[in-house]
């Protein structure tokens, strides 16, 4: 099928931006065939239900032979009044008929019920196949993958799978059998009128299939456009202050215009050609009916045509082109679901798989809480973060590190966590090589507290108990020992106040505060914290030094450190450079010692007022 | 604000009468169709009772007018349904405009009070059900009434017993229909509700990645996730049954009607009552009456819905814009010189900013420094009346800004915001976001030369596609500092008469800040400057510097005499050159010669 090309507009300066622009918002569709092997990759997850689709199947060729039988027993009945003796073939053919339409209704009902449980349910695993999928791939796979992207295939793609379940797009199977069936019923009852009919099949055929090419385009149209207005207007709301501030009311006016009218003219389009399906079906089916009238009348009742069997074709015809119709829609809306599908399994061939636990003989000292062994690491080969970098943290100490931004502090605590898996070296927790652990046996050491805090949707409580049900008494001892309890308590709702979009209700503040009871919560051997660098008013900042504190205290802790109160209150301070390690001490050490950080703190004290924070710039 | 823009109504009646031209033409057009098919079904008897008698020229000549009749009727429908449903459209791309022009005129107190989502659902699902009220709706009614009395014109002429017979389950299946639409609606929105919460759930799953996998959530993620797929489920399913129910049932009510017609009007033929031809048109204006009886069903519902979604976009269109234009006339040139006479606002019982007054001479520089909740950013969002500014507390050029039109005023002030929000267009488009012809040879020149001075020029042309490259919801693509300093380089290029930046430093290295600081200076010697900042070595380059705290002046004087004073200016100072010393530590450049 061919893909209409809009035409180019002329080249000119014009065009530079607007193309960027049209490539963005324009997201390639390939039409696809119906391809069998994307859905036999489908069939294991739809295969635990695989009864109720054969009850589906079944009850589908059971309603296309009663669809079929329906118009004979119309003829019998009418053609019984025919003759004024016989009473009773007309309520017999009645009540035959009745039976008719009460199975085929309940048919209809467990038919679309039993497709829509089996479409829903092999949905609904796929999805959770695809989220563990997902969480099942290694943490640099994120650091490639827009997330949005990813959300759209678990949510968005695997329901336009679903909709061919839902829509009745595989109805078309009965559909078939059904034209198939009435082909040979009117070919059995009357051949010459049956060919009257089917003389209107293929224009019939050609049109529809015209109008849904033409509808198609503006169907993906409306799609295209309604994702532009709404995003267009979701960015005018957020973007409100910059919008008035620069006075450009009026030219955003202009461009919502520009996506407004192709919105509404796209619709007008569909429409039309809408209304030109429907009244065909509606005109071809009421002109064959007139033809066999006119043929009927032609060679007169009783020889060529009973007055039963020119009923029966007129039922048969209502059966016939609505189906015709709906096989064009339906077969684009099966299109669709396999470009769904097509994405879905394209996502699931990635081979990025998470490290998993191998049996290590590189265990070292037990003693030691975190131990980095001779380590060398880049997320890109050819550009190592870190070179030989060897650092071992005793139990109980508290460790600072401190350096310029890509200086490769963030990157140990990742390879700590083993979120990244280092190139060279040996890292090892409580002693034990990080590659033999478990991830959950790992990570359960520790108690991370990232820069940016994280919140998920749910209550306070929750965020604090991150993973589990949460306990309130200890959820309440981890706020106290902050200093925060207090803080979270007044709020509305208290320890059960929603988080909303990631935690926007709650300030910078108040979220560092519940990051750091959500650390204490877990009760982690070794506290790891990238301390944040967001600016906080000092009544704030008073309060989350002395939280601080409390936290760390007789804790083993690596502190990414950005203020020097929290550098000088460290047991060791370590300074890195270009992904090696300079000097290591304490503050008084490090000042004697005329190093590198001693010259940086004289300079510092000379060069006098600057600002408070340090590592910003990414 | 802008006359040239074409005003539409925003009510439903308004709305109405506006289109009450398609609104006649279309029932027009649906008369004239269901006057056809009361033809086509006459016809049909006509020619089956000529066939019953051996009248093959009657019979024939009634099946060809028949056809011609049908032909007709056909293009005759199609014209009453493009006319109608255009009709729907039509409003909602006006309301839809007009939406968009009353949230530019609403501030952020409106904006608090509905978040983003609540007004994108109006203007979607709401819109939608207002459209299909102006549309669908009114089709079906006008439709459905043309439809009964075309339809029964012919079924009582055929047989009054027959008739009643047949559409005796009638009013059963459009109460049906209406208990089923509500349900279907209601059922529908719970479903989606369901869908929104899982993609949620995802979201926050995916975006959170590095925090679940610190915390080895893993486990209880999916578990939360298969919980909230499990709600979605059930959502679907109880709208799956409700769909699956619905026909059946509506199929079974009308088949009634039919196998009526079939047993007792086939009676009726055999006895002679009535005609094959009565009985084949009376067959057929039956069949024509199904859909517009169950159709008057979805409109009554769709008539609530329709009415209930009007009020919420009511709240859009009613709210009352708190800035609006001032009388007076814009003169052709503010020379920028500013003053502020006791400007105090509060939110609540709070006050934000209380008795504040200054004065910028033209193109004079000022600080305004304070930290963080001391009102700051609020008193640089009056200034160009991006909040309700109290009359008389802000004159520019000796004119209270109130008194001025909103699109002089802003123009006259530029103002950057802390948050530098970029639009999700290219970065060309960015930095010339108030330009109306960004992509012209001339508007690239500035573009380049804002970005130069915003020292962000030589990181954008490192850019895939420099200049050109699209960056994202909300600029994503970029880093903190390089969506601050693109900024930056948008409010440089709109050259206002005032420059008012709000803390445009507080995302940017220290080497970068340097060079930024010279650019802040360079823009100081064109025009009057206002900087916003906590952080003394920024304000120390302006001429004065004003500190607020809690909402009020509280010093005042140049960068000497605030040092001298001991005040918390000089408290300020002291802790940033305590601090400075641990960047001095990140800055990396003395450790590079170590390392």
């Amino acid at each position: 099928m061919s893909v209409r090309k809009k035409p180019q507009k002329p080249a000119g300066p014009q065009t530079r931006g607007a193309k960027a622009l049209k490539a963005f918002h324009e997201e390639g569709e390939v039409e696809k065939q119906i391809d069998l092997e994307l859905l036999t990759r489908l069939w294991p997850f739809a295969k635990p239900d695989a009864r109720y689709l054969l009850v589906s199947l079944g009850a589908l060729l059971v309603l296309a032979a009663l669809g079929l039988a329906r118009p004979v027993l119309l003829q019998r009945g009418l053609d019984a009044t025919s003759t004024a003796t016989d009473h009773d073939g007309l309520f017999r053919a009645a009540i035959a008929l009745l039976a008719v339409m009460l199975i085929e209704q309940v048919l209809i009902f467990v038919q679309a019920i039993s497709m829509q449980l089996v479409g829903a349910r092999a949905m609904s695993r796929l999805r959770i196949h695809v989220f563990r999928f997902l969480h099942g791939r290694r943490l640099a796979f994120f650091d490639t993958q827009p997330i949005g992207r990813l959300v759209t295939r678990v949510t968005n793609d695997i329901d336009s799978i679903g909709e061919m379940f839902a829509s009745g797009a595989l109805n078309a199977v009965g559909d078939l059998v059904k034209l198939v069936g009435i082909v040979v019923m009117m070919l059995a009852l009357n051949w010459k009128l049956a060919l009257i009919a089917f003389i209107a099949v293929p224009p019939v055929g050609l049109l529809v299939d015209w109008v849904r090419r033409r509808a198609r385009v503006a169907f993906r149209q409306i799609r295209d456009k309604t994702a532009r207005l709404n995003s267009f207007l979701a960015e005018q709301v957020s973007g409100m202050a910059v919008v008035q501030a620069y006075a450009r009311e009026d030219a955003a006016q202009r461009e919502f215009d520009e996506i407004n009218v192709a919105y509404r003219d796209a619709n007008y389009r569909a429409i039309a050609l809408d209304a030109m399906l429907d009244a065909t079906v509606e005109m071809v089916s009421s002109v064959c009916v007139a033809a066999m009238i006119w043929y009927a009348g032609a060679h007169a009742f009783g020889d060529a045509v009973t007055f039963g069997t020119l009923v029966a074709f007129i039922a048969y015809i209502e059966q016939f082109f609505g189906p015709i119709r709906d096989l064009s829609a339906r077969y684009t809306q099966i299109q669709s679901s396999l470009t769904g599908c097509e994405r879905i399994f394209m996502l699931l061939e990635n081979t990025d798989v998470d490290e998993t636990a191998n049996p290590s003989p590189k265990d070292g000292d037990p003693d030691l809480a975190v131990e980095l062994d001779h380590v060398t690491f880049g997320y890109k080969p050819d550009q190592p973060v870190l070179r030989d970098v060897s650092l071992r943290v005793k139990r109980g100490e508290r460790i600072a590190l401190v350096g310029a931004t890509g200086s490769g502090k963030s990157t140990i605590a990742s390879l700590v966590l083993r979120l990244y898996e280092c190139t060279d070296g040996v890292v090892r927790a409580s002693g034990k090589d990080v590659t033999g652990l478990g991830r959950a046996e790992l990570r359960r050491q520790f108690a991370v507290v990232p820069q940016d805090v994280f919140l998920f949707p749910g209550t306070v409580a929750e965020n604090i108990a991150v993973g589990e049900t949460p306990d309130l008494a200890r959820v309440q001892a981890s706020l106290e020992r902050v200093g925060a309890l207090d803080l979270f308590l007044r709020r509305e709702g208290g320890l059960s106040a929603m988080v909303t979009e990631r935690g926007n209700n709650f300030s910078a503040g108040e979220r560092q505060l519940l990051a750091f009871a959500r650390a204490l919560y877990r009760e982690a051997n070794v506290l790891v914290l990238d301390e944040a660098t967001a600016s906080v008013d000092s009544v704030t900042e008073a309060r989350l030094t002395e939280a601080l504190e409390r936290m760390l205290e007789g804790r083993t802790a690596l502190v990414i450190a950005h203020r020097l109160s929290t550098v000088r209150a460290a047991d060791r301070i370590v300074v890195l450079s270009k992904g090696r390690i300079v000097e290591q001490g304490t503050h008084e050490e490090l000042l004697a010692m005329g190093g590198t950080y001693a010259r940086l703190h004289a300079l510092a004290l000379g060069r006098g007022g600057d600002t408070a924070l340090l590592a910003a710039g990414e | 604000m802008s006359p040239d823009r074409p005003h539409y109504p925003t009510t439903l009646a308004g709305q109405f009468r506006r289109h009450a031209g398609a609104y006649a033409l279309g029932a027009i057009l649906l008369a004239v169709q269901q006057t056809l098919m009361l033809g086509r079904d006459w016809l049909f008897k006509t020619g089956v009772d000529a066939a019953s008698k051996d009248q093959s020229t009657e019979a024939v000549r009634a099946a060809a007018i028949a056809i011609g009749v049908i032909a007709v009727a056909a293009v005759v429908r199609v014209l009453s349904r493009v006319v109608m449903f255009n009709g729907g459209r039509a409003v909602e791309y006006e309301m839809r405009a007009e939406l968009l022009a009353r949230l530019h005129q609403l501030g952020p107190s409106f904006f608090r009070k509905i978040p983003t989502g609540d007004i994108l659902s109006r203007a979607t699902n709401d819109l939608a059900q207002v459209r299909l009220l102006l549309g669908f709706g009114v089709l079906n009614v006008v439709n459905t009434v043309f439809a009964l009395a075309s339809a029964l014109t012919l079924m009582l002429g055929v047989s009054v017993r027959l008739t009643f017979a047949a559409l005796a389950s009638g009013p059963v299946l459009m109460l049906l229909t209406r208990w089923f639409s509500k349900q279907m609606f209601q059922r529908t929105r719970e479903n989606q509700e369901a869908l929104g919460q899982m993609s949620d759930r995802v979201q926050a799953s995916l975006s959170g990645v590095r925090v679940v996998r610190s915390l080895s959530l893993e486990e209880s993620e999916i578990a939360q996730f298969e919980k909230a797929s499990e709600i979605y489920l059930v959502k679907s399913l109880r709208l799956a049954q409700i769909r699956g129910t619905m026909f059946p049932i509506m199929g079974a009510v009308s088949a009634v009607g039919m196998l009526t017609v079939f047993w007792y009007g086939g009676s009726l033929v055999q006895s002679g009552g009535i005609t094959r031809g009565d009985f084949v048109a009376f067959w057929a204006a039956l069949s024509r009456l199904v859909w517009p009886l169950l159709a008057l069903g979805f409109v009554t519902s769709i008539m609530t819905r329709g009415r209930a979604g009007y009020e919420r976009l009511r709240t859009i269109y009613e709210a009352e814009p708190e800035v609006v234009d001032g009388p007076l006339p814009a003169p052709t040139l503010f020379p920028g010189a500013l003053s502020v006479h006791g400007l105090t606002y509060r939110i609540g019982k709070r006050d934000v900013l209380s008795d504040v007054s200054f004065d910028v001479p033209a193109g004079g520089s000022l600080a305004i420094v304070g930290r963080t909740g001391s009102g700051k950013s609020t008193l640089a969002a009056m200034l160009p009346r991006l909040l309700p500014t109290p009359r008389g507390s802000v004159l520019l050029d000796g004119i209270d800004v109130c008194d001025l039109p909103l699109s002089a005023v802003r123009r006259a002030i530029g103002y950057a915001q802390q948050d530098a929000f970029l639009f999700s267009t290219t970065v060309a488009r960015n930095v010339a976001f108030a330009l109306d012809d960004p992509d012209s040879d001339a508007a690239h020149a500035r573009i380049e030369a804002a970005s130069a001075e915003a020292q962000i020029k030589t990181e954008i042309e490192d850019l895939p596609d420099g200049f050109d490259t699209v960056v994202g919801e909300r600029g994503v693509q970029l880093s903190g500092g390089q969506r601050q300093r693109v900024a930056l380089a948008r409010s440089f290029l709109w050259e206002p008469s005032v420059l008012v930046l709000d803390d445009p430093l507080s995302a940017v290295d220290a080497k970068t800040e340097a060079r930024i600081l010279e650019a802040i200076e360079r823009q100081a010697n064109k025009r009057t400057l206002l900087l916003i900042t906590h952080r003394v070595a920024a304000a120390a380059r302006c001429d004065r510097i004003v500190v607020l705290d809690g909402g009020k002046v509280v010093e005042q004087g140049t960068h000497a005499e605030l040092l001298r004073q001991d005040g918390i200016y000089a408290a300020l100072a002291e802790e940033q050159r305590a601090e400075g010393e641990l960047r001095e530590l990140g800055a990396g450049a003395p450790i590079e010669g170590v390392a």
